[in-house]
C-alpha cells in the first residue's frame, strides 16, 4: 500500500514539473521519462517472460524514423496522424523480428535479437538517404512547445504502467510468469507458449515505440545510436538496477541512470568507466536491484 | 565479373571467414564449455590489435610482437576468468549479458585511456611484404596469406587437441556435464579457466593478425563481435565445425555483399542468419533438435 | 470391439543407431489403468514421452479416439485431453502451490489471451484449481512455494496441477519413485481415486502398486514389447520374469 502511495506521489510530483517552465529539467526529466517507458516495457520481456532481447532499441528509434520520415517526406504534422502510423510501423517490426527472433530459444534468442539490432542500425547508419551517421532532424515536431512534450511524455508514462499492471494482473500475465517459471511445463498444461512470447514481443516493441516517437517530439532529432545495441544494454542495465520482475523497479532504475550519466559527465571524462563499474557492481552484488533493497514483491 | 576477380573475392570472402572463425571459435568454446555468453569478446579481438601496434612499435617487428602478445592474452584472458566471468557460471543470462557489456564498456575505456582516440597503421614484417600474383591481373598479399595460413593451422590444431588429447576429452565432457565432471574427481575450474584463456587468445589473435590490414581503432572489436554471434547461430553453439561452416559463408556472402549490392551488404549477413534459423532453429550442427 | 482410445501403431524412436524403441504397436482401452512396466533402458520414458508430444517419433503413428496426434505439439495433446505428470517434480518452484493450481487450470479457458480483467475474477478457474488441491490432499498449503514442499507433496502437486487440466487419458511417469513406504501408499490411494472414470497409463517401478491397481500390465524390453496381458498373467510369465532376473544378475 505504501508503495502505491509513492508512487501515486512521484508520479504526481513528475506531473507538477510540467508547470514549471524550467528548461533544463522539462529536457532533462523528460528524456528521463522515456527511458522509464523504455524501461518497463522491457521489464514485461525480461522480467516477466524471461525473455532477454537485445532488439528493444530498434523499435525505439524505427518508430523516431518514421516520425521523420513521414514529416519531412510527407509533410504529415498532426499528432493524430503520425502517432499511429509511427506506432504501427514499431509494431510490425516487432512481429516480423519477433517472430523470426521466437524461432530461437535460450542464448540464441538473445545473439538473434542483436543481430537485427544491428541490422536495422546498419541500414540507417550506412545509407545517406536514411540520414547516415549524422541522424535526421524532425523538420516540424508534433507539439511545438516544451511544456507540451513533456506533458505527452507524462501521459504516456502514466498510461504505460497502468496498462501494463493491468495485462500483468489478467490470466494473460499469469501464463507469462509460467513460462518465465518453467515453459516447457506450461507446453505440457496445454498453452502455445509460442505465440503468448510473441505477443508479449509485440506489445513491448510498440511501447518502445511510443517512447521514440516522443523522443523525436522532444528532440526534433533522430539518429542511428538510439537503434545499436549499446542502447539496447543500456535499457536492460536499467531493468536489473531497478530490479526485473517489478514493473516500478526499472522505472525506478531509468531515472537514476539518467541522473548519473548527467552528473558522471561532469565529474570525469571517463564516466563511461563508471557506469561500467555500476553495472559490474549491480551484477555482482546487487542482483535484485533497488527495488529488491525496498524488499517489494514480485507483482506490479 | 571477370573471373579474376570472381577468384580475388572468393580467396578474399574465405581468408575473411578464416579471420572470423578464429574469432567465433573462442566465442562458442566458451560458451559450449562454460555455458556463458561473452560480450567482452569482441574486445578481446581489439586489444590484441592494440597489442599488435604498440610491441610492433616497440620492438620493430611485428611477427616479434605476435610472439610476445599471444601469451599476454592468454593472460589477460586467465585474469578476467578468475576475477569476471567465473562468478557468472551459475547465473541467469540478463546478469552475463549485463557483465560482459559492463567489461565492454571497461575495456574500451581502458583502450581510449591507454591509446587514445587515433587511429593506427601497423606496417607489415618485412619479410611478408610481398604480393603473390594470381592470374593476370591480380596479385595478393602475402600477409592476407599467411594470415589465412595461420588461421587454418589453429583450426588444424584445435581440431587435433579437442579429439585427439586427454585434456581434449575433459573439455567436450565438460560441455555436457560439468557436475559429472566435477563429481569424477576432475578439477572442472581449471578447465574452465583454459578454454576462457584461450578463446580470448584466439580473439587476440585474430586481432593481431587483422592489424595491418584494418589499421586498429576505437571500436574495432564490435563489428566482429556482432558478425561471429551471427557465425555462432549459424553454425550452432558449442560446434568448431559450425563456426567454422558459418564463418566461410559469412565471410563469403559479406565479402561478394560488399562488391555487389554496397548499400545492402551488412543486411545480407542478416539475411543469411535469418533464413538457416528459418530452417534450423538451433544452427547448422547445432545441439540435436529433439522433439519440439 | 470399441475403437481404443488410445493406440500406436509400429511407434518407433531413434536416437542415431540405437532404437530407445522399436515398432511397438499398442492399444489402450478407454476407462482403464494401464501399466508400462520394464527393465531399466527398455525405453518406457521414451514411450511415455513420445505419447506427451515432447519427443517426435521416427516412425510410427499415435492415433487418439481414432484421430492422428504423431505430429502433435505437446500443448495441442494437453487441450485434447491428454494430461502428463512427472518422474521429477515439473512445477514452479517460485510460484505458491495456489498459483501452480491456478495456471493449470487456466489453461482450460477458452484462450490465456484475456488481458483486462484481473485474473481472480474467473472464479471457474480459481473453483476447478481449488477442488483438484483438494483430492490431491494439498488444500491446507495452499501458500506454500512449490520449491520448498516435501518431496511427498511436490508429487502431490505434480498430480493436482495434471488434475487440474481435467484430462481424460493421464500420463503417469514414475509417481512413485523415491517416494518412502506410507507416501507411496497415500499416492497409490490418491491415483485409486483419480483413475476412476479416466484412463490411465502409468509407468511404474513399483510392482506391489502396478500390480494392485493396474488392469493391464505391458511389459517393454529394448523398446519392444515383451508381454501384455492381466497383471495375473504377466506375474506368471516365464519369459518377463527371466527379462526380470536376468536384469538383476547383471
Amino acid at each position: 500500500m505504501t508503495r502505491r502511495i509513492l508512487l501515486l506521489a512521484g508520479a504526481l510530483a513528475l506531473g507538477a514539473v510540467a508547470f514549471s517552465g524550467d528548461r533544463f529539467w522539462l529536457q532533462f526529466l523528460g528524456k528521463a521519462m522515456i527511458g522509464c517507458i523504455l524501461a518497463m516495457s522491457l521489464d514485461l520481456l525480461v522480467g516477466f517472460t524471461g525473455l532477454v532481447s537485445l532488439a528493444h532499441s530498434a523499435f525505439f528509434g524505427l518508430a523516431a524514423y518514421a516520425l521523420a520520415g513521414v514529416t519531412n517526406r510527407l509533410g504529415l504534422v498532426n499528432p493524430l496522424l503520425t502517432f499511429p502510423v509511427c506506432l504501427l510501423a514499431a509494431a510490425a517490426a516487432a512481429l516480423i523480428i519477433g517472430w523470426l527472433s521466437l524461432r530461437a530459444t535460450g542464448v540464441y534468442f538473445i545473439m538473434v535479437t542483436l543481430a537485427f539490432t544491428q541490422m536495422l542500425f546498419y541500414l540507417f547508419n550506412d545509407s545517406p538517404a536514411l540520414g547516415g551517421s549524422d541522424g535526421l532532424y524532425v523538420s516540424q515536431r508534433p507539439v511545438d512547445s516544451r511544456a507540451a512534450a513533456y506533458v505527452a511524455i507524462w501521459a504516456a508514462l502514466v498510461l504505460a504502467y497502468l496498462l501494463l499492471a493491468r495485462i500483468l494482473r489478467a490470466p494473460y500475465g499469469r501464463a507469462l510468469e509460467g513460462i518465465r517459471g518453467n515453459e516447457q511445463r506450461m507446453r505440457s498444461l496445454g498453452y502455445p507458449t509460442r505465440r503468448y512470447k510473441l505477443v508479449a514481443f509485440v506489445i513491448a516493441g510498440t511501447l518502445a515505440g511510443v517512447a521514440g516517437y516522443l523522443d523525436a517530439t522532444l528532440y526534433g532529432f533522430v539518429n542511428p545510436a538510439q537503434l545499436g545495441w549499446r542502447q539496447s544494454g543500456l535499457i536492460l542495465v536499467t531493468v536489473l538496477l531497478g530490479g526485473k520482475g517489478t514493473l516500478y523497479g526499472p522505472a525506478l532504475g531509468a531515472l537514476l541512470l539518467a541522473f548519473i550519466e548527467h552528473y558522471g559527465e561532469r565529474v570525469t571524462e571517463h564516466w563511461n568507466a563508471l557506469i561500467a563499474a555500476l553495472i559490474i557492481g549491480v551484477v555482482l552484488f546487487l542482483p535484485r536491484g533497488l527495488a529488491g533493497l525496498v524488499q517489494g514483491g514480485r507483482r506490479a | 565479373m571477370s573471373l579474376s576477380l570472381f577468384a580475388l573475392q572468393l580467396i578474399n570472402g574465405v581468408e575473411y571467414g578464416l579471420l572470423l572463425f578464429l574469432v567465433a571459435s573462442g566465442l562458442t568454446l566458451v560458451f559450449g564449455v562454460l555455458g556463458v555468453l561473452n560480450f567482452a569478446h569482441g574486445s578481446f579481438y581489439m586489444l590484441g590489435a592494440y597489442l599488435a601496434w604498440w610491441l610492433s612499435e616497440r620492438t620493430g617487428n611485428l611477427l616479434l610482437a605476435i610472439l610476445v602478445g599471444l601469451p599476454a592474452m592468454a593472460l589477460i584472458g586467465l585474469l578476467v576468468e578468475r576475477l569476471a566471468i567465473s562468478r557468472l557460471y551459475l547465473r541467469d543470462h540478463l546478469s552475463q549479458v549485463l557483465l560482459t557489456y559492463g567489461l565492454v564498456l571497461l575495456f574500451n575505456e581502458l583502450q581510449r585511456a591507454l591509446w587514445g582516440n587515433e587511429v593506427h597503421g601497423v606496417a607489415t614484417p618485412k619479410s611478408l611484404s610481398f604480393t603473390i600474383p594470381l592470374g593476370e591481373a591480380q596479385t595478393w598479399p602475402a600477409w592476407r596469406a599467411f594470415t589465412a595460413l595461420c588461421c587454418i593451422a589453429v583450426a588444424v590444431a584445435m581440431r587435433q587437441l579437442i579429439l585427439k588429447t586427454r585434456f581434449g576429452m575433459r573439455v567436450r565432457a565438460g560441455a555436457s556435464n560439468a557436475e559429472m565432471v566435477e563429481a569424477l574427481g576432475i578439477d572442472v575450474r581449471r578447465v574452465f579457466s583454459v578454454v576462457f584463456s584461450a578463446g580470448t587468445a584466439l580473439a587476440g589473435l585474430a586481432g593481431m593478425l587483422a592489424a595491418p590490414l584494418t589499421t586498429v581503432y576505437p571500436g574495432m572489436g564490435e563489428s566482429v563481435l556482432i558478425l561471429s554471434f551471427v557465425v555462432v547461430v549459424i553454425g550452432g553453439i558449442g560446434s568448431i565445425k559450425g563456426a567454422f561452416l558459418g564463418a566461410m559463408l559469412v565471410g563469403i556472402a559479406d565479402t561478394f555483399g560488399k562488391v555487389l549490392l554496397p548499400g545492402f551488404a551488412s543486411a545480407i549477413v542478416y539475411a543469411v542468419m535469418a533464413a538457416v534459423l528459418l530452417w534450423r532453429p538451433r544452427g547448422l550442427l547445432g545441439p540435436a533438435f529433439e522433439g519440439r | 470391439m470399441p475403437e481404443p482410445l488410445l493406440r500406436t501403431e509400429a511407434l518407433t524412436r531413434r536416437f542415431g543407431a540405437l532404437a530407445a524403441l522399436d515398432e511397438v504397436s499398442l492399444e489402450f482401452e478407454e476407462g482403464r489403468v494401464h501399466a508400462v512396466i520394464g527393465p531399466n533402458g527398455a525405453g518406457k520414458s521414451t514411450f511415455l514421452n513420445l505419447l506427451s508430444g515432447e519427443l517426435r517419433a521416427t516412425q510410427g503413428r499415435v492415433r487418439f479416439r481414432g484421430l492422428d496426434v504423431t505430429r502433435a505439439t505437446p500443448d495441442e495433446l494437453s487441450r485434447l485431453g491428454i494430461g502428463r505428470s512427472y518422474q521429477t517434480a515439473n512445477l514452479f518452484p517460485e510460484l505458491s502451490c495456489a498459483d501452480c493450481a491456478w495456471l493449470a487450470a487456466q489453461s482450460r479457458l477458452p484462450s490465456s489471451m484475456r488481458f483486462l480483467r484481473p485474473a481472480e475474477r474467473y472464479a471457474e478457474v480459481g473453483d476447478r484449481a481449488a477442488r483438484a488441491l483438494e483430492v490431491c490432499g494439498l488444500s491446507g498449503r495452499r501458500p506454500a512455494l512449490a520449491g520448498q514442499l516435501s518431496y511427498g507433496e511436490q508429487r502431490q502437486l505434480e498430480i493436482a496441477m495434471m488434475l487440474a487440466t481435467e484430462p481424460t487419458l493421464l500420463l503417469l511417469d514414475e509417481p512413485l519413485a523415491g517416494l518412502g513406504h506410507d507416501e507411496a501408499l497415500r499416492v497409490v490411494a490418491l491415483l485409486t481415486e483419480v483413475a476412476r472414470g479416466r484412463t490411465v497409463i502409468l509407468v511404474e517401478h513399483d510392482m506391489e502398486a502396478v500390480f494392485s491397481i493396474s488392469d493391464t500390465v505391458t511389459v517393454l524390453v529394448d523398446g519392444r514389447v515383451l508381454e501384455k496381458g492381466s497383471p495375473d498373467q504377466v506375474r506368471n510369465s516365464a519369459a518377463v520374469r527371466e527379462a526380470y532376473l536376468g536384469e538383476e544378475i547383471a
